[in-house]
């Protein structure tokens, strides 16, 4: 069981790339910081992109939860 | 390590793109001292695009293309032919380990729109310039053959006109944020996890049984067919894409897996330079308009579609609907370009030289050459990505001197 209690979902399921990593970045800035997005794809290209794109843009992946052909994203800004 | 835990971090878990992309640029060295041909796809596809037509009753044998990339036997009969099977094959087996296929409907009709119009301008280009992402650039950079260098430079102008283009309003389906209070189950099905998990050892059993027999027969029929394997593992479990590395620089300045791909190929020069050397023949195309016409119309057409040739193979076989639609693009962009061929070869193709870098600049010359392009790529993507990121910087500071 995650240890993380998101605030906002984004649910990304059956939207391929890039358009889930695209909804996240935009998503991120709308949060307040220390706020945490839950991004839910089953994209499984997004497993190269969301992680990476959100470290970059400067924020922290706290989970990455692949079961079968759903991946769970947790973000803090 | 038990048996699960063997599992679980080999070969359900996602693997890492770096060591993937350098492994499969070693693998496609091997595969061509071995087979005398270098990787590629989009060749095959177009000649199955042939076969129906004959099936239909056409005679595309006539073709001035067919008879340039040639449509005799059957895809059983072929290096490419059988290394596709494995390739699918391994896709299918690697794609069934991790309990990753599942039937993914697109979300709307705009999605299908671009798949199928992205997929036949891919298709088209591609076969304008005598190879996808790996003929006329992964695999073809490393054969010394200047088209390559064209296609790659057109294919990543074309992929930032096809990535503005696809972030238009028309295609972005208004995003779902939603307030939740707490983290959402995404559990699976664990005995649908065991038994796709055993179908998946099945395949891949029967399909390296398959190449095997093959060898005995046929050894080059047959290490295509394994090597087939190899690179379909390696794309599925890395979720290799090529689409991504030219596409993602542009839209959020990532350049992780363009970066994997240009050592990929610096891994390869060497290994195929001294396969040359011991006097296997390198695969040269013709460097002229078509290889700069084709990469930008491929470039465009694989951001607009999501994916290339290589790409949708393995997401095809996780299900993703999406990508039926563009590889059936690909097959009709490919056999449209195969019919208008004989217009467009002279002026675009034909009269102009295929040029081997190793002729031009010599053996050593060339091998340098090759190098020093290599790493001027490497160093210009670097230099974007720190613009990329500056420049977001200033802006972000702007958005906060606004809001205060």
């Amino acid at each position: 069981m995650s240890q993380y209690i998101p605030d906002y979902q984004l649910d990304m399921v059956g939207e391929p790339c890039p358009y889930p990593a695209v909804a996240t970045l935009e998503a991120m800035p709308t949060l307040k910081p220390g706020q945490i997005l839950e991004v839910i794809s089953d994209c499984p290209q997004s497993i190269n992109n969301i992680p990476l794109d959100a470290k970059n843009h400067g924020y922290k992946v706290l989970e990455i939860e692949q079961n079968g052909p759903t991946i769970r994203y947790l973000i803090q800004r | 390590m038990t048996w699960q835990q063997f599992k679980q971090q080999y070969l359900v878990r996602f693997w890492a793109p770096m060591p993937a992309v350098i492994a499969a640029g070693i693998l496609s060295t091997y595969y061509f001292g071995l087979t005398g041909t270098f990787w590629a796809v989009t060749g095959e596809f177009t000649r199955w695009g042939g076969h129906l037509l004959q099936l239909m009753g056409a005679n595309p044998e006539t073709w001035g293309y067919f008879k340039v990339i040639g449509l005799q036997g059957s895809p059983l009969d072929r290096i490419d032919g059988m290394m596709i099977i494995g390739m699918f094959g391994g896709c299918i087996a690697a794609a069934l380990w991790a309990n990753n296929v599942k039937l993914r409907m697109p979300q709307s009709r705009i999605r299908i729109a671009q798949a199928l119009i992205g997929g036949i301008i891919a298709g088209f280009g591609a076969r304008l310039a005598m190879g996808c992402n790996l003929a006329a650039f992964f695999t073809g950079i490393p054969q010394f053959s200047l088209h390559a260098w064209f296609f790659a430079l057109a294919t990543a102008a074309g992929s930032y006109f096809g990535a503005r283009f696809t972030l238009l309003p028309m295609f972005r389906i208004p995003v779902k944020l939603k307030k939740v209070d707490k983290a959402s189950s995404v559990k699976q099905d664990e005995n649908q996890a065991r038994r796709r998990f055993r179908i998946g050892m099945l395949v891949f059993a029967a399909i390296i049984g398959w190449g095997l027999l093959t060898m005995f027969n046929a050894p080059k029929l047959g290490i295509a067919m394994l090597c087939g394997v190899g690179f379909g593992l390696l794309i599925e479990r890395a979720q290799i894409c090529f689409t991504s590395a030219f596409r993602d620089m542009w839209i959020t300045g990532r350049t992780h897996m363009a970066k994997a791909i240009i050592l990929g190929m610096a891994v390869s020069v060497i290994g195929i330079y001294s396969y040359v050397q011991l006097g296997v023949p390198p695969k040269i195309m013709w460097a002229g308009p078509n290889a700069v016409i084709g990469g930008l119309l491929f470039g465009f057409g694989i951001v607009l579609a999501g994916g290339c040739e290589t790409g949708w193979m393995y997401r095809a076989v996780e299900g993703q609907v999406h990508f039926w639609w563009v590889g059936l693009g690909n097959v009709l962009g490919s056999t449209l370009l195969a019919y208008y061929w004989d217009d467009l070869a002279q002026p675009l193709a034909t009269n102009w030289d295929k040029v081997n870098l190793l002729t031009s600049f010599g053996d050593k010359g060339g091998l340098l050459m090759t190098y020093l392009l290599l790493a001027l790529s490497f160093a210009a993507m670097l230099l974007w990505e720190k613009r990329f990121f500056a420049r977001k910087a200033k802006r972000d500071e702007q958005l906060i001197a606004e809001a205060a």
